[in-house]
């Protein structure tokens, strides 16, 4: 199962938005809502089109759930509920849903959990049964942990140690969140991991795994009532959680200069700026994400064309904004090209970042941002497996699953002032986390430095 | 009265159904499968002879254009690389837009627009419909191919192919095609440098004009769109496309090898074998046999449950992974297994791939194992029919390679109703176990003893050329001492190189199309400083006083010590091959390798750290032509490779005036010599470290 950080399933929430909206009626998608007694969340949404169906269920649990000194836990989990149930042997989990024909993986931010099966539609019952079981009674054992411990840890070296640029969010995370839940990644700490007991992890599964804190989405080929009643006889007997789920407080603290060099398995040094940003979903955050279009959105984009094509002080350029359940940050980077030095390639992203504030922008490139935007949309929400975590992210998120249908207006709304102004409050250069990646080979070492002084 | 008494029975039925306790110790019988609706399509064909097909699909406000041209493989002959570039130039300048212009215009509708030798794909909003047929009819009728463009491409091609050289799944490719289809079929061409730089403009255009026309091309459009209206639009845009013939060459059928071929490719510094078993095979696309064989091969090697992956990585730990392919062609399929191993485990490896083989031969087939396969294949054709394109794909397949109506409406019944005997006659109709080629990437002196029981040893250069082995031998009495010697003798020999008190060498290096300069001073015996510039300013700098060094540059500051001192005392001699002599520095004569049909000695050499590298000299010249270095990077370690060439005289001495120097494994630094002087006055100073 792959780790998704918080950065893409962030990015998948912006773009996975309304396809309907200024389109005739017959494109929204349509949807059904309802609570069960244990209180899971349940959302249809039929479409007989093609006979696939994708079970996807959410928990509303990531890395700002967990406690203190078990950092990684929520993606831990994640491995750990693919171990199997009393009734799925070790192993066979994938097995199951692959020689009935489904695909299936899961991926883990810092606020949520998500996993998902998409199978032919006759086989409706089997990823039900599936994701109850493992709801309902999950194998959270010696052997599971300890098999699990390795993969993840393999899964670190592979993805973020051994990965050229890997810590960028953990490091930027680590100064932008600095004193919040937020301020480490889902990854986490191997020792944190090592150190967990299975009572530490049986404690978290009642905790969290419960009903009260899922949402399931059951999208395609469905019938609508047959579908109820087998989500009925899976999910019903599922007690309700017993505890109550802490939901942490992220209180931001005023972010000054913060200067830092990573020395990194790169031979490419890089530039990273981060802001700090409002969190998703408000209106700030919709005239961020126009904003980073504006920058860095496709071949004619300011710092694609400015900085690479042009000037070719960078091999590649580029902004992100990550928006959190609470809080977020606006990413803005460059990978240096050969023989050129941080400090140029710093000077040209923030005379680029000035620009907006400055100059007004065209009628025309701001057309272009709404374009391109627009065309975003229109592409997401294309398949089942899209839709189901849409919809779930939405409700849990804005308790309004029903912003597939309408988010677009948010975005639409954006005027080219409300672009000038998000620059103005968020894009201070006083005001950020100012990362250079630097080969580690460059790396000065302590005893050396005493030697230069003979 | 009766109606009422059925619904209350049905009631009852339904609630004792929602009570019942869920038996959770099995697995719920799955329901009935739907039947999968395939999507229509409809078509039309123009007067010029374009076949068009449109799939009304009005979910999402999308639109999609993918125009294929239907044409026989092509024979590039010395120009091998052409028709890849002629896709790329395509989007970089029409007569009515420059590169810059079409950025512009494809972002400003966020549309997308891409092409290849046979295809163009241009995709967007369906409002912007007519705009997203304009860009993309303006690529496909008026390229202008511009030069300046053609060269960026052909140096990017060159550096991708010189990253290559070194890489043994780009040299397990080379072999395949080599060998499977034979260096003069169109499959089996091998791009070089040398076929890369013969490419012109006017290949592109001739290929452009002979190509390019309705008669072969298929045009598949998907999404929001009204078939009328669509009609109306197309005749606009491409009515007016000439047809013209088009050449239809035909080729031989490569044929099996009439028994095993092990073809081994030496990499004097491989810690792993990579394992290619292969062969050609007919199979044509949509014959009867390729969904039997699909299966089969779904079984053999298809996926992470399959028998390969389960036996060479699961059980015997040899491998990452393994996986075998059956690819069904026009012209002719081709079969493959592979793997990658340690060394150890080379033969052993090839032993379980062969068993698992015949295995399927045998008919040793479980019934789980079909189960998975027919249900996973079943399962992503199911999935791939979300996406509309699929729908496309589907339509154009059954127009081109002249497919029964049904077949893809009917493909999940076919997959389905295929039985175990069916599954091992396919096994004993494809699987050859007994004329295939057995490539081998490795060290050869390791492994090639092993290979031997497998069928007859062959030995091949990295293009795929065979070459003799008897030549890589080394010839008796000679040593590693006796090449460097050879080397110092060819260059000008000891007195003249000792006569060289002082060498200043003034440089150009570029990196991915970066330049700068560079100017390195030598003192004998072995001082040295290294300076790399950029507009006048110093970037890096490494300076060696005899004893230490000191390396600075914008990254900050490092003193050279201890082991790596040493080391550099010796590389910062005026000829480092005198100074190996001079120094007693362990080398030792390890290989024999042939190099476009000329022996190249390697000779590894230990450096006072322990580190080593092996310098392989030309047996011929004499001269050193290359040098490799083992590097550590996060992947585990890795080889290296600097090449050396264009020898010329400075004051007696031949010195290279072209190289290249790894910066890690994917990126090389160009370096060629400008300017060399032989003892002028150089002060002893600039070489001090404060």
């Amino acid at each position: 199962m792959s780790n998704q950080t918080s950065m893409s399933s962030s990015l998948s929430i912006i773009f996975s938005v309304a396809i309907v909206w200024g389109f005739s009626q017959e494109r929204r998608i349509e949807f059904e809502e309802y609570g069960l007694d244990n209180g899971l969340h349940v959302i249809l949404h039929q479409d007989n089109t093609t006979p696939i169906v994708n079970v996807s269920v959410l928990y509303h649990v990531g890395a700002k759930n967990e406690p203190e000194g078990r950092k990684g836990f929520a993606h831990f989990f994640e491995h750990l509920m693919f171990e199997g149930s009393p009734n799925i042997a070790r192993g066979d989990f994938f097995k199951i849903i692959e020689s009935a024909g489904g695909s299936l993986n899961a991926n883990t931010t810092n606020d949520r959990t998500f996993y998902f099966e998409t199978l032919p539609s006759h086989q409706l019952e089997l990823g039900l049964y599936m994701e109850s079981e493992r709801m309902l009674h999950a194998t959270i054992d010696s052997t599971g942990i300890a098999t699990q411990k390795e993969v993840v840890k393999e899964e670190k070296r592979r993805n973020y140690d051994n990965r050229p640029y890997g810590s960028i969010l953990s490091e930027t995370f680590s100064r932008v969140f600095k004193d919040t839940p937020y301020e480490w990644t889902t990854i986490g700490d191997m020792d944190d991991i090592d150190a967990a007991t299975e009572e530490d992890f049986k404690k978290f599964f009642e905790t969290f795994y419960v009903p009260n804190n899922a949402t399931i989405a059951i999208t395609g080929d469905i019938d609508i009532k047959e579908t109820k009643k087998l989500v009925e006889k899976y999910f019903g007997e599922i007690p309700k959680g017993a505890k109550e789920i802490p939901r942490p407080k992220v209180e931001m603290k005023e972010l000054g200069l913060v200067e830092a060099e990573v020395f990194d398995n790169i031979q490419l040094p890089a530039v990273i700026h981060a802001y700090q940003m409002a969190e998703q979903g408000s209106e700030d955050y919709y005239a961020m994400q126009m904003l980073t279009t504006l920058l860095s959105g496709g071949q004619s984009s300011r710092f694609q064309k400015e900085i690479v094509d042009n000037q070719q002080l960078a091999v590649a350029v580029g902004s992100f904004p990550i928006a959190l359940e609470d809080a977020g940050v606006f990413i803005a980077y460059g990978i240096l090209n050969m023989g050129k030095t941080p400090k140029d390639l710093e000077k040209i992203m923030d005379a680029e970042i000035a620009r907006i504030k400055t100059e007004e922008i065209s009628d025309s490139e701001f057309q272009k941002l709404r374009n391109q935007i627009e065309n975003s949309f229109v592409s997401s929400n294309s398949t089942m497996r899209g839709i189901a975590e849409s919809l779930a992210d939405y409700h849990v998120y804005f308790g309004d699953a029903n912003l597939i249908n309408n988010e677009i207006q948010r975005y639409m709304a954006v005027t080219k002032e409300d672009l000038r102004n998000v620059a103005k409050k968020y894009l201070d250069p006083n005001r950020r986390v100012e990362l250079t990646y630097l080969p580690k080979s460059a790396q000065q070492k302590p005893e050396e430095e005493e030697v230069e002084d003979h | 009265m009766k109606s009422k008494y059925i619904s209350c029975i049905l009631v009852l039925i339904g609630l004792s159904v929602a009570e019942a306790q869920v038996d959770r110790s099995k697995l719920p019988e799955p329901g009935i499968p739907r039947p999968v609706n395939i999507g229509e399509y409809k078509s039309f064909e123009l007067e010029n002879g374009l076949k068009v097909f449109v799939i009304e699909n009005h979910k999402l406000p999308r639109v999609s254009y993918n125009l294929v041209l239907n044409r026989q493989p092509i024979l590039e002959g010395d120009k091998v690389g052409y028709l890849s570039m002629v896709g790329q130039m395509l989007r970089r300048g029409t007569e009515k837009r420059t590169k810059e212009q079409l950025d512009e215009e494809v972002d400003f509708i966020g549309a997308s627009l891409a092409a290849s030798s046979t295809s163009v794909f241009a995709s967007g909003l369906s409002k912007y419909n007519e705009k997203i047929l304009e860009l993309m009819t303006d690529v496909t009728f008026n390229p202008t191919f511009p030069k300046e463009e053609l060269e960026k491409i052909r140096t990017q091609t060159i550096s991708n192919l010189a990253a290559n050289k070194e890489d043994p799944s780009a040299i397990s490719s080379n072999l395949r095609q080599a060998l499977v289809y034979g260096k003069d079929h169109p499959y089996g061409e091998i791009q070089t440098e040398e076929t890369t730089n013969k490419i012109t403009v006017e290949d592109l255009k001739t290929y452009h004009d002979q190509y390019f026309r309705p008669n072969i091309a298929y045009l598949a459009i998907v999404g929001d769109v009204d078939f009328k209206e669509t009609q109306r639009l197309i005749k606009t845009y491409f009515g007016s496309w000439e047809n013209k013939a088009v050449p239809n060459p035909t080729y031989e059928i490569p044929v099996l090898p009439k028994d095993n071929i092990i073809a081994l490719v030496n990499r004097s510094g491989a810690v792993q074998s990579a394992i290619n078993i292969t062969y050609p095979v007919e199979l044509k696309i949509g014959s009867e046999d390729q969904i039997k064989a699909r299966v089969m091969n779904q079984i053999l090697g298809g996926s992470g449950s399959a028998k390969l992956f389960t036996n060479l990585r699961e059980d015997k730990g040899y491998t990452y992974g393994s996986y075998s392919s059956l690819s069904a062609d026009e012209l002719v399929g081709r079969f493959n297994a592979n793997v990658e191993v340690r060394n150890e485990v080379t033969d052993s490896s090839i032993v379980q791939i062969i068993y698992e083989m015949e295995q399927m031969k045998k008919g040793e087939i479980s019934k789980d194992e079909i189960r998975l396969a027919k249900n996973s294949i079943a399962g992503s054709f199911s999935r791939s029919l979300e996406r509309p394109q699929t729908v496309a794909n589907f339509a154009l397949n059954l127009a081109r390679y002249n497919l029964p109506e049904d077949y893809y409406s009917t493909y999940l019944q076919k997959v389905q109703s295929i039985s175990k005997e069916e599954v091992q006659a396919m096994a004993n109709k494809y699987l050859k176990t007994k004329n295939a080629y057995i490539i081998v990437v490795g060290k050869a002196n390791e492994v090639e003893d092993k290979l031997r029981p497998f069928g007859e040893l062959k030995y091949y250069d990295t293009y795929g050329n065979e070459i003799d082995p008897s030549l890589s031998k080394i010839p008796d009495g000679l040593t590693a001492q006796s090449v460097f010697q050879k080397y110092i003798d060819v260059i000008g020999g000891k007195e003249k190189i000792e006569a060289i008190k002082s060498i200043k060498m003034k440089m150009q290096s570029s990196v991915m199309g970066q330049t700068m300069d560079m100017e390195q001073s030598k003192l004998a015996p072995n001082l040295s400083l290294t300076e790399v510039k950029m507009g006048g300013n110093i970037m890096q700098k490494i300076v060696f006083d005899g004893e230490k060094g000191k390396m600075s540059g914008m990254q900050g500051t490092q003193e050279i010590t201890g082991d790596q001192a040493l080391d550099m005392a010796i590389s910062s001699a005026i000829v480092e091959e005198l100074a190996y002599l001079n120094n007693g520095i362990e080398a030792k004569l390890s290989s024999v390798e042939q190099i476009d049909g000329k022996d190249i000695y390697g000779v590894e050499v230990t450096s006072p750290s322990g580190k080593t590298s092996i310098r392989y000299y030309d047996s011929d010249s004499g001269l050193l032509i290359k040098a490799s270095n083992t590097l550590e990077t996060p992947q585990g370690a890795m080889t290296v490779t600097g090449e050396f060439g264009d020898y010329q005289e400075f004051e007696g001495v031949l010195f290279p005036t072209k190289m290249t120097q790894p910066l890690n494994p994917q990126m090389k630094m160009d370096i060629s010599v400008s300017e060399i002087l032989i003892n002028t006055e150089i002060s002893a100073d600039i070489f001090k470290i404060e």
